[in-house]
């Protein structure tokens, strides 16, 4: 048995319990979704003014 | 077990008391004020005009007072009430009467306000701008309302002072620190509004000036009107950061960030009104760039709070064994409709946060000024980001304090109705915005402009707002038929006041947060240097002043 695991090519990931990888994403999410909508109204400002 | 004992602390049963009576106004407000909104969105839709002679402007007025003014402070005053009750250990007699007292104050000074615009005399909007003019008395109420909610707030800080002398060294609890932040944030916000009302306003309309300064009086409003933005917000932010990492069964990512942000919102919501002014002549161009930059600080906490709730989120879900990048989203408690109600809300402030930085934004401004863009924004940020948290609070608070239990088909009810609402606001709050950017003004009965070709690119928005507002008035029906269950007819029983804890205990919040002559004194400083020199340029420089404006039919 032990043998047959040790045989085993799979490898285990273990993930950080403490990491914020998901935060991050969606704090850059937040953070783009401001910069387009600001962009989007910028570009009506130019076309108009 | 620990939470066992955490469970049965509850909230003084004379505390509960003061609070309930706060939240049966609130909810009173909110069932008429609602009304009002669907009828102007169905005006405004063209296919439906008033009945019997009532003014598209005086149901406005109704509309915006109820909910932005009466349900917003009579909610607060309430849930912070309790909130400091609850992490205090309760409040004294003496603050209780003060309380009580306050509570009677603004309930006075809303039925005055109340009869004034019932009556056809206050059709002024809830901005009540001069040189419209209203009848005093509705002007008298509004100040009860301002001082009964400074002697509410006062019984908040004598007992957060008191729980301060009996622990020495020690950091206030969190949701009693922050509900003094908001509380003193309101008190130094209001002197504005005081102000005009008292030496313009009301000296005005009782005959004894003959004019009004304009600029003066709208310039006092907005030092008040911005922050008052903020007063809505920061309950929910309490809810958000200090309750609701409880209800998931987390921790609060860190109590100092929290506390942090909360300082930042005192300092940098107050001197920032000329950002609502960008377009109003007789002010300097460099203070309102000034304004917009400290306007621009305010970004900084709230993306604060963004990432510290991502991270109590993602910590939990983590802690439950979700892997990958959004694992932890999948395994937030959807079923309990005191996250989900929240969470709803919370989701609604990223586009309302986004439109916030391109309202505040001067060249932007030029675009989304005065149109109802702006009613758009606000419908997201107050109407449903922080209306949603009042919701999901009193969905735990009001059994919480009437000895009840939200059962499980209320607690399906709530979500049912947090989706409603979610529904009816993205079609009324989404088309608000692109009418706004389309150039439909806000404040506006129906019209078509005298056969526009512009308004009548408008029109098919409008009929999906009076569709929202169909689908939003439906999501309020929900709301009190959940409110009266919990106040009325709900089993008996104890229902948790969830108060989170932070995730490293040994973490002591700094003790500089609590010194209060330090962030009232920058605080000073900030609103000093913000508004001194502009302020006495407005008046050396004043035109004319302005006679009074009743453009409404009376009765």
């Amino acid at each position: 048995m032990a043998k047959a695991e040790l045989k085993t090519k799979q490898k285990t990931v273990i993930e950080d319990k403490s990491s914020l990888k998901g935060t991050l994403a969606s704090v850059f999410f937040v953070g783009a979704f401001i910069i387009v909508t600001w962009v989007g109204v910028y570009y009506l400002f130019l076309e108009r003014f | 077990m620990a939470n066992e004992t955490v469970a049965k602390v509850k909230v003084d049963p004379r505390d509960a008391k003061l609070s309930m009576a706060h939240f049966f106004v609130a909810f009173s407000a909110l069932a008429l004020g609602g009304l009002m909104g669907l009828l102007q969105t169905l005006v405004r839709s063209g296919k439906w005009e008033l009945p019997w002679g009532i003014d598209y402007y005086q149901v406005l007025t109704v509309h915006g007072v109820l909910l932005g003014l009466v349900l917003t402070t009579f909610f607060i005053m309430g849930f912070q009430y309790a909130a400091v009750s609850r992490t205090t250990g309760g409040h004294s007699n003496a603050a209780r009467r003060l309380g009580w007292i306050g509570f009677w104050i603004m309930l006075i000074g809303t039925l005055m306000a109340a009869t004034m615009i019932l009556l056809k005399e206050a059709s002024v909007l809830y901005t009540f701008y001069a040189p419209l003019k209203a009848h005093w008395i509705f002007y008298l109420g509004l100040t009860f309302v301002v001082v009964g909610s400074w002697i509410d707030g006062a019984a908040q800080i004598m007992t957060y002072a008191k729980w301060r002398k009996n622990n020495p060294g020690q950091p206030s609890p969190l949701l009693s620190f922050m509900a003094v932040i908001n509380t003193v944030m309101w008190i130094v916000a209001t002197l504005g509004v005081a102000a005009t009302v008292l030496f313009q306003l009301l000296p005005w309309s009782l005959g004894l000036v003959d004019t009004v300064d304009v600029l003066v009086s709208r310039t006092l409003f907005w030092y008040f009107g911005h922050p008052l933005v903020y007063f809505w917000l920061l309950p929910a932010y309490m809810c958000w950061y200090a309750i609701i990492p409880k209800i998931i069964g987390g921790k609060i990512f860190s109590d100092s960030l929290a506390r942090l942000s909360f300082i930042l919102f005192l300092l940098f919501s107050i001197p920032v009104g000329f950002h609502h002014q960008l377009t109003e002549p007789g002010i300097d161009p460099a203070w309102k760039f000034l304004q917009v930059i400290l306007t621009f600080m305010v970004v900084i906490p709230s993306l604060m709070t963004a990432f510290s709730l991502f991270a109590t989120f993602e910590r939990y879900g983590r802690s439950k064994g979700a892997t990958g990048l959004f694992g932890w989203f999948r395994v937030l408690p959807w079923n309990d409709a005191r996250f989900t109600v929240p969470f709803i809300g919370m989701a609604a402030f990223i586009p309302a946060g986004a439109g916030g930085i391109i309202n505040a934004s001067n060249q932007m401004d030029q675009v989304v000024h005065n149109t109802i863009w702006i009613t758009g924004h606000f419908h997201l940020t107050l109407a449903t980001s922080v209306v949603l948290t009042f919701f999901g609070i009193s969905y735990w608070l009001i059994p919480h304090l009437t000895g009840r239990k939200l059962t499980k088909a209320m607690n399906k009810l709530a979500i049912i109705q947090a989706w409603v609402w979610f529904i009816g606001m993205t079609f009324m709050s989404g088309a608000m915005h692109f009418e706004g950017l389309l150039g439909g003004p806000r404040r506006s009965a129906f019209s078509t402009y005298g056969g526009a070709k512009q308004a009548a690119e408008w029109i098919p928005y409008q009929v999906a707002q009076a569709v929202g507002g169909s689908i939003l008035f439906l999501g309020i029906i929900l709301v009190l038929i959940i409110f009266v269950n919990l106040a009325f007819f709900a089993p008996k029983g104890e229902e948790e006041f969830p108060v989170a804890e932070a995730e490293d205990n040994a973490e002591k919040a700094p003790m500089v947060f609590e010194n209060w002559k330090l962030w009232l004194g920058i605080t000073a400083a900030l609103i000093l240097f913000a508004y001194t020199i502009p302020f006495i340029d407005i008046i050396q420089n004043a035109p004319p002043g302005s006679k009074g404006f009743q453009t409404w039919n009376k009765w």
